[in-house]
């Protein structure tokens, strides 16, 4: 593995980061966010975030390059996202990135977010890999499966048609009363419940395709739970165990998907990324469906590398970097909000 | 720096010593149901000051106050209707609800944004601490930051600089607690909707449909488009959706979508806030634009959007909880659609029902 240092940029949605990487360890990723501000709290303060971007931008590069302890000397390129994301919010970085590579006469590679989270499971490991690997990315924003024939090379699978996984679990919570997003909650709550209490749908079973679909369960949560407060005001007890029901029909609708693409599909090893993978939960529930299988689980080293952050953009880019794909006109690049990997 | 073991000591006794230390500005180690808290006197500028050095890295990180009740809650926050729900379910117990801070306590313990987190602990011993001293008392983790969660007085001392132990003037030790999760944090401050108030929307005056299926939706969808078609060409529309979640506000888009021969599938847009499709029609190619304002607060959020410059010619720009961003968006006009439930599978649309 090259041992090139990047920077790299990522400023997809609410989060501003920049990381410094070499192949695929992490010697620095600064996430300055709403959520930082307010981690004893574990809440975000939703915003529309271009501005916070430009104001924090500056600020994480400074400290991302102290924290590596690496000067502008050292690095060999700049890395930023170009997709998906939120367009405003993707502008930022990549004006940002362009005048960096201007002003260090350094090689722009610009990166798919998505394929980021794929490939986040790698960052400090060490151990070879074998291909056919599956990527399975799980967020607020994203629910996917990718197969990874080699690096670089990507076939979409299955997707969310309607929800990400994540969203559904921070609405149904909100439902619940507990803020948004409320998945951390949902999570710390459903450990106290009985995920067997109610019994929730198994949606998109007629379908021979591995697409996932959230929307019913979000109406089969706020039917239920219409149909429940009327008997009585639920209790604690009763929101630990519909957290629990509901974490688990979601979780279950994706390893019931898992399982029919692993019948279908030779595949060595399948890598968990994205800001649901830090769900013990759904960890353990992946395992399980992977056991008949053979099949080892590798998830990101540190919750840091599951969110939105820019080492795993530079984690990509070290690999584009010896593949020499750089953008050839750093002038023309433009910010890509629905960049698909591998469709 | 004194040390008392609780389980040997008489109670009142405790109360009473622990109670004047408080009241002096001092720093205490106490138990909770979940980890041992470090606790000073959250009104007292001093002793606040002297928690935020002992706690080190705070980068503006708020704490959260300790009270014995929600009587004694609501002279430092506001109680909202999902935070009283909350209350009722879960306090006192491991979950701290944060509400709208009413400037009462030191500086350094409210968040930047005004919020303030409020922790009613189930623990005998220190509901009655925090009645006797009839204050509320800060109530963070005892561990310096970002060291071990502590369930033993000894976890947190092998962490702290001889400086840092010089801060604490009382330990209460229970010995080693049983291994709970430390709080669960519950933000009651923003004010994304389960549900439109109906109380506010009147639902007559327009025209109303019936949909018995998800693909009965999304060809009603389809027809109004066509009953539109001109003025998209010529204006571009704006359609208005309302709703509670999961009614079927995106199945609504996905007609539209349907329409305007899109091939991508149309996902909600809630986390991006806006996605954006090309489409073309026979030979009319333009965007639609879908948009989710569930998350957005302020009229700031709202404009950073820049949804009028969305409006042109051909455009369809498509506004999920229209009702949300309504009073800032009033120079807008278009197709405003209300959907409720009647029954699992049919839905009853309320078309431009103001």
């Amino acid at each position: 593995m090259s041992n090139s240092l990047i920077l790299a940029i990522d400023t997809s949605c609410d989060d501003t980061s920049t990381a410094v990487t070499a192949g695929t360890k992490v010697l620095s990723n600064v996430i300055a966010s709403q959520t930082q501000l307010h981690a004893p709290y574990g809440g975000v303060f939703p915003t529309v975030a271009k501005q916070a971007h430009k104001e924090n931008i500056n600020q994480t590069i400074k400290v991302a390059l102290k924290r590596a302890k690496v000067s502008w000397e050292q690095i060999s390129a700049i890395a930023v996202t170009q997709g998906p994301g939120l367009a405003p919010a993707l502008e930022v970085g990549i004006a940002k990135a362009k005048e960096l590579a201007t002003q260090h006469k350094l090689p722009l590679i610009a990166i798919n977010h998505i394929e980021a989270h794929a490939l986040s499971p790698l960052a400090n490991s060490t151990t070879q890999h074998q291909f056919p690997v599956l990527a399975i990315v799980v967020s607020g924003g994203h629910t996917e499966f990718i197969k990874i024939t080699q690096i670089g090379e990507y076939k979409r699978l299955g997707f969310s048609i309607d929800d990400a996984a994540g969203e559904a679990l921070d609405k149904v919570g909100r439902m619940l009363d507990l803020g948004y997003p409320a998945g951390p909650v949902i999570e710390q709550f459903a450990k106290k419940g009985d995920s067997k209490k109610y019994s929730i749908p198994l949606p998109m079973t007629d379908r021979e395709d591995f697409n996932m679909s959230f929307s019913g369960l979000k109406t089969w949560a706020r039917n239920k739970l219409e149909q429940l407060e009327t008997q009585n005001p639920i209790d604690k007890q009763g929101i630990y165990d519909f957290t629990a029901s509901f974490q688990y029909g979601v979780f279950r609708h994706i390893c019931y998907k898992l399982n029919k693409l692993l019948k279908k599909h030779k595949i060595h090893e399948v890598w968990l990324g994205g800001g649901v993978a830090t769900n013990i939960t759904l960890r353990r529930m992946i395992r399980e469906t992977l056991k008949s299988y053979n099949i080892k689980l590798l998830t990101p080293y540190s919750k840091r590398l599951c969110m939105d952050n820019a080492a795993m953009i530079g984690i990509v880019a070290g690999f584009k970097f010896q593949r020499k794909q750089f953008v050839k006109n750093i002038e023309d690049l433009e910010r890509l909000p629905r960049w698909k990997v591998g469709s | 720096m004194k040390t008392i073991n609780i389980t040997k000591a008489l109670e009142k006794k405790v109360v009473d010593a622990t109670v004047k230390i408080l009241q002096s500005g001092g720093l205490i180690i106490f138990p909770t149901e979940t980890i041992y808290g470090a606790g000073v006197d959250a009104t007292n500028q001093g002793a606040v000051d002297k928690l935020l050095t002992y706690k080190t890295r705070r980068e503006g990180k708020p704490l959260s106050i300790a009270v014995p009740d929600q009587k004694t809650a609501i002279k430092y926050v506001e109680i909202n209707e999902q935070a009283q729900k909350l209350y009722q379910r879960f306090l006192p117990g491991p979950v701290t609800v944060i509400s709208k801070g009413l400037g009462k306590v030191a500086c350094g313990v409210e968040s930047e944004f005004g919020t303030l987190g409020i922790r009613i602990p189930d623990h005998a011993l220190v509901l009655k601490i925090l009645k006797a001293f009839d204050k509320p008392m800060t109530a963070t983790s005892a561990n310096a930051s970002g060291k071990r969660r502590p369930y033993k007085i000894q976890d947190i001392f092998d962490n702290l600089s001889n400086k840092q132990k010089n801060l604490i003037d009382l330990v209460l030790d229970a010995g080693e607690l049983p291994k709970n999760d430390p709080s669960t944090i519950i933000d009651t401050t923003l004010s994304t909707p389960t549900t439109i108030r109906m109380g506010k929307i009147k639902t007559t005056g327009g025209k109303t449909l019936i949909s018995k299926s998800e693909s009965e939706t999304k060809k009603i969808a389809g027809m109004m488009m066509l009953k539109h078609w001109d003025e998209i060409k010529e204006k571009g529309l704006v359609v208005g959706l309302d709703g509670p979640l999961g009614v079927g506000k995106t199945i609504f888009t996905k007609g539209i979508g349907k329409f305007l021969k899109i091939s991508d599938t149309i996902t909600s847009p809630t986390y991006s806030y806006i996605e954006e499709y090309d489409y073309q029609r026979h030979g009319i190619s333009g965007k639609l634009y879908h948009i989710d304002l569930w998350k957005i607060e302020n009229e700031e959020e709202l404009k950073r959007l820049k949804i009028e410059k969305l409006i042109v010619p051909k455009n369809v720009v498509v506004i999920e909880w229209w009702n949300q961003g309504k009073k800032y968006l009033e120079k807008i006009t278009g197709l405003k659609i209300l959907i409720q439930e009647t029954n699992s599978h049919t839905r009853k649309l309320f078309i431009n029902y103001e």
